[in-house]
């Protein structure tokens, strides 16, 4: 039944294009939260090795803390659950939609509302942070390229801040 | 803007993805229900209200999402160290 459902995004699918920026929506994704007290427990089940530093990316899966990392795969990936281990493999897919902010002056749109320098923010590099008030992660994927991952009912807000930010 | 080191993350990050979560080092009493109503008073709502150098528990809560302690000034507002939670008094 669900997959007969048609998908209603909170932002519009028409990318947004501006002076040296574009924003667009990523397609959709599986999402999955992980947390364990030990990461060779979680390497173990998903038979990946984990980025272990805070910060790190590595094969779609952000360190976002000491015991937690987020998973982002394809639709349709298959993640084991991990039943029985001390572990939890949380699906959060349609908690968030990705916003995909790229151009030479996408670093500049993002610094419009986020307090981190992202002049200092390394390729590779993901973090939770905040937009003005809206807290998102951050993954810079490439010099000019960076997905902002934000929970689907401030996303509508969060386009409106970063558009208006990028036609000025 | 303040910049407050998070001993998790390791880095300087802007005070706007920190909660400032009250006084730090209380325990919780091992024996609860041999605590007297003066001791739980003294447990949950007696706080120290220092001129100066305080400790307090702080979380990066738009970050890595972890409670640390810190010593601040409150005059100043100055951090003048913070370290990871369970560690001792500094």
């Amino acid at each position: 039944m669900s997959d007969t459902l048609i998908r209603h995004e909170p932002v519009s699918d028409v990318p947004f294009v501006a002076d040296g920026v574009r924003i667009s929506l990523a397609p959709p994704m599986q999402r999955h939260a992980l947390r364990a007290r030990n990461a060779e427990d979680l390497e173990r089940l998903l038979k990946v090795k984990l980025p272990r530093n805070i910060g790190a990316s590595e094969g779609g899966i952000m360190c976002l803390g000491p015991d937690e990392w987020y998973l982002r795969s394809e639709a349709g990936a298959a993640i084991p659950k991990g039943e029985g281990l001390h572990l939890a493999v949380t699906n959060v897919s349609e908690r968030s939609i990705c916003l995909v902010i790229e151009g030479p002056r996408a670093s500049e749109i993002l610094m419009a509302g986020c307090p981190l320098d992202l002049d200092q923010f390394a390729v590779g590099r993901a973090t939770r942070t905040i937009y003005e008030t809206v807290e998102i992660i951050i993954l810079r994927e490439a010099e000019d390229r960076f997905h902002v991952e934000v929970w689907r009912s401030f996303s509508a807000w969060l386009w409106t801040a970063m558009t208006t930010a990028a036609r000025h | 803007m303040i910049l407050i080191h998070c001993p998790y993350c390791d880095e300087k990050r802007p005070e706007i993805e920190f909660a400032n979560a009250g006084q730090a080092h209380i325990a919780r009493p091992l024996d609860p229900a041999g605590q007297s109503d003066a001791d739980w008073e003294a447990y949950l709502f007696i706080r120290a209200n220092p001129r100066g150098r305080h400790h307090e528990r702080w979380r990066h809560v738009h970050g890595c999402g972890r409670f640390f302690n810190a010593v601040r000034d409150t005059v100043t507002d100055k951090f003048e160290t913070t370290y990871k939670a369970g560690e001792p008094r500094r």
